[in-house]
């Protein structure tokens, strides 16, 4: 079983994958899987039964759309195709902060431990790397900024509330 | 002025960690240029033709002094001994080292400077009007809501990897000294109905490729819900800007795409949808920046000094400087000082390491400690007393920073150009000179009155040449370099984008091309008209024909 | 005719190939036909802790020796036009000279290579 970075409680560790990728024509083996947007979109009900699901977005994909499933999916997949493409980002806060995602997100595609402390702001919580980073690559990645200026999908207090100016 | 808390200080002293530690990776092989490339350039580094470049932000164009001495130590060790100030009143070192990066950063980030997201597809430095808080014509301070947006913007998590880079420009004055409408956000602080404070919102400017003016896509935003306003704007940009092709990846092709009511109605509706309470910033905090800004400990004057008259009286130079370089002050008694960076013959917005300091020493001895840039690449000293102006003037004249030119021909923008910008087509400097020093006769120059010559070596538009009365856009003509002029450009609150008046034309023909459009204006003009009035009252016909006889 | 210039990683300088080293000079530059240039090409690419962007420049010959045929590469090669006592110019000798005065110019087709190929 292949294997990824996870965030639980605030610690970075490896972690089985636990999702198989399935392409949009293949047959939907037994077990956990990991589906496109656009499959599930046109089947996700067939999917859901009898497994836990991972959904893959793309960057253009509207993360909107999975909003009443989300209860039901167990992991999220952003992709990154490149890494200087930011969409996924914006797609994670949604997750965490419009339509209050508790399950895995999870970063695929062009993740580098270099964007680790945006990703972690953003709410992603589960990582495969595309550098043969570690969980103590990121960690350092992540743990570089002793404060923040901004609120985000994170629960770290922006610098206007450490200064005693706000809630 | 806003001085950094313990908090800030950490922040940089962390930024300057990280990049010292992904230096260390670079050279070891652990990230390559591509990988690299991206995290040097949210640092400012630049590769150019000769050296690194580094872009070092000057947030909101305003400097203490002792920011201006780190910053001529800098350009001493690191560079070699001066500095470049650009447009978007940030200051270049265009021959700096990659190994000498971490040490550069860790001597600014002791005197608050850094060179964060000075390039790169993030939030750019925020800009402001230079005469803030010495201007009687400003209805609230913008370097408040620079100050207040520099941070929320400052290692945003989700938008640090934007479609393209981001431009911010706030003003708060009728009179726009800062180009807003040319940026992919311009705000202009207003009143609202019942005296409130608040933001006209101007959304999708840009120069470039592809020049736009911002149009306004709210009259009136209420001045406490500026950040989450803002963060509607980037998020729709984030997601909807183009990625498949980085010339028609600026939010302003997204706003021109969509129009703008369309756009405005996606930043609404997802405006609507952001807890505001999350992100506007608390009035306690607002207070808290304000505070920095506060009113100078102003000395009770007279509105006129007669050390001043005199001085005017007796020394035609100074008269001359006092009525280019010199401007109202909200505060009876006191002036605004220009400082032009425009003396003939020298290279455009260039200042040497011992001027910097010459600079800092005027600033603390007669302008409160406050040094501010300007978008024409020129300095300002926004609180001196007028009694003092004339024992400024004398310590400027030492120093060679006396030129009374300030929005006269000879005080040119120009972009560093093909002699130093891995971008660049042609060379803007010698084009600059030439044209200064043809222009160099002060009598003359005053006699032509405001004109604004904005040269760019490329279409990147560095120059801001889509905004000059008169721009110049160096292009590369089978490896010649060749010149295209257009007219009737401007980054005030007139804003308008040049129009290309012809034919390009051979570096040698430029200088005597813009002559024939100064003879073409003075034969013409009516009594008070700059020469973009004249344009704007004539059409180009006249200039054109001036040109291009003189071409041939 | 071919040159290989780049950009010294650490400094930023200017550099050109000579037989697997870097010069600053473009008179200590290896010249290249086309075949062995993109040999030398290949080699400097495989170099990403010494040198950036790696790129090939054409050259002209001229009485006194090879120039590159682009101005924006006789720039590189000499300094900036506005301050001559900054860049390689302000060291002398007779390739500064040769630089300096070589006259017409064209795109340099090794840029325009690494533009297209970015």
């Amino acid at each position: 079983m292949p294997r990824l970075i996870k965030l639980a409680d605030g610690v970075f560790d490896w972690a089985d994958a636990r999702f198989r990728p399935v392409g949009d024509d293949e047959p939907v083996p037994p077990g956990d899987v990991t589906v496109s947007f656009t499959r599930f979109m046109a089947e996700g009900e067939a999917l859901l039964s009898g497994r836990a699901l991972a959904v893959r977005v793309e960057p253009d994909q509207p993360v909107e759309d999975l909003a009443y499933d989300l209860h039901r999916v167990a992991a999220v997949a952003l992709a990154f195709p490149k890494f200087g493409d930011g969409r996924a980002y914006t797609s994670a806060r949604l997750l965490r902060e419009r339509y209050g995602y508790t399950g895995e997100v999870r970063a695929v595609g062009a993740a580098l431990r270099e964007q680790a402390l945006h990703m972690v702001r953003c709410g992603f919580d589960a990582f495969e790397p595309a550098d043969g980073s570690t969980p103590e690559d990121w960690a350092a990645a992540a743990g570089r900024y002793r404060h923040v200026y901004q609120r985000a999908a994170d629960a770290r207090a922006p610098a206007f509330v450490e200064r005693g100016n706000g809630a | 002025m806003y001085r950094y808390d313990a908090i800030d200080q950490d922040f940089v002293a962390d930024r300057s960690r990280e990049f010292r530690e992904q230096c260390r990776r670079r050279l070891a092989g652990e990230l390559t240029e591509d990988q690299f490339k991206p995290l040097r350039l949210m640092n400012g580094l630049y590769l150019q033709l000769h050296a690194y470049m580094l872009r070092v932000a000057i947030p909101y164009g305003a400097l203490s002094t002792e920011q201006l001495r780190r910053l001529a130590h800098v350009a001493r060790v690191y560079d070699k001994g001066y500095g470049h100030f650009t447009t978007r009143t940030n200051l270049q070192l265009h021959w700096i080292k990659l190994r000498d990066m971490p040490d550069i950063l860790d001597a600014m980030a002791e005197v608050g400077l850094h060179a964060i997201q000075t390039s790169g597809n993030c939030i750019r430095n925020v800009t402001a009007d230079p005469y803030a808080g010495a201007t009687a014509e400003e209805i609230d301070d913008p370097r408040v809501w620079s100050e207040a947006i520099r941070q929320w913007s400052t290692v945003h998590p989700e938008f640090s990897y934007l479609p393209r880079k981001f431009k911010i420009a706030v003003t708060a004055a009728d009179k726009d000294r800062t180009a807003a409408r040319s940026h992919d956000i311009g705000l202009k602080v207003v009143r609202g109905a019942d005296g409130a404070p608040g933001f006209e919102v101007m959304v999708g400017g840009g120069q470039g490729r592809t020049p736009y003016l911002a149009p306004t896509i709210r009259e009136f935003l209420p001045a406490g819900r500026l950040l989450s306003y803002l963060e509607a704007i980037l998020r729709v940009y984030n997601r909807y800007g183009r990625r498949d092709n980085s010339y028609k990846a600026r939010i302003k092709i997204l706003v021109a795409a969509l129009g703008a009511e369309a756009f405005t109605k996606q930043v609404e509706e997802e405006w609507a949808k952001i807890d505001g309470p999350k992100v506007d910033l608390p009035q306690a905090e607002l207070d808290r920046i304000r505070g920095a800004f506060v009113v100078p400990p102003f000395e009770a004057l007279p509105a006129t000094s007669a050390a001043f008259e005199a001085a005017k009286t007796s020394d035609r130079a100074f008269a001359r400087f006092a009525r280019n370089n010199v401007h109202a002050h909200k505060q009876p008694g006191y002036a605004i000082v220009d400082i032009s960076l425009k003396a003939p013959g020298e290279t455009p917005g260039d200042c040497s390491a011992d001027q910097m300091d010459a600079i800092a020493d005027l600033a603390d001895h007669y302008g409160l400690g406050d040094v501010r840039v300007t978008h024409e690449q020129n300095l300002v000293l926004p609180h001196v007393k007028l009694h003092d102006v004339h024992h400024v003037h004398a310590a400027l004249k030492a120093i060679g920073l006396a030129t009374a030119n300030i929005g006269l021909v000879s005080d040119i923008i120009a972009c560093p150009g093909l002699d130093y910008c891995a971008l660049a087509n042609a060379r803007a400097i010698p084009i600059a000179q030439q044209i200064a020093e043809r222009f160099a006769d002060q009598d003359r120059a005053e006699a032509i009155g405001e004109m604004k010559i904005k040269i760019s070596g490329c279409i990147n538009a560095c120059g801001h040449h889509h905004l000059g009365h008169v721009g110049i856009l160096g292009v590369d003509k089978k490896g010649e370099e060749f010149y295209q002029l257009s007219l009737g450009g401007s980054g005030a609150e007139d804003a308008s984008l040049a129009k290309i008046l012809g034919p390009a034309l051979p570096a040698d023909k430029v200088v005597d091309a813009v002559e024939a459009l100064v003879d073409a204006y003075l034969g013409v003009r009516r009594e008070n008209e700059r020469f973009l009035d004249t344009l704007r009252r004539v059409g180009p016909e006249p200039f054109k024909e001036a040109v291009y006889a003189e071409a041939h | 005719m071919k040159a290989l210039t780049a950009n010294d990683l650490l400094t930023g300088d200017v550099v050109f190939w000579n037989d697997g080293r870097w010069v600053g000079r473009f008179s200590g530059a290896e010249l290249f036909d086309d075949g062995p240039a993109d040999e030398a090409l290949v080699a400097a690419e495989g170099q990403p802790t010494v040198v950036v962007a790696p790129y090939l420049i054409d050259l002209q010959d001229t009485a006194e020796g090879p120039v590159p045929v682009s101005y924006r590469e006789r720039l590189r090669a000499l300094g900036p036009t506005n301050r001559t006592d900054h860049g390689k110019q302000a060291e002398g000798g007779a390739d500064v000279e040769l630089l300096a005065h070589a006259s017409g110019a064209a795109r340099s087709t090794g840029r325009l290579d690494l533009i297209k190929r970015r």
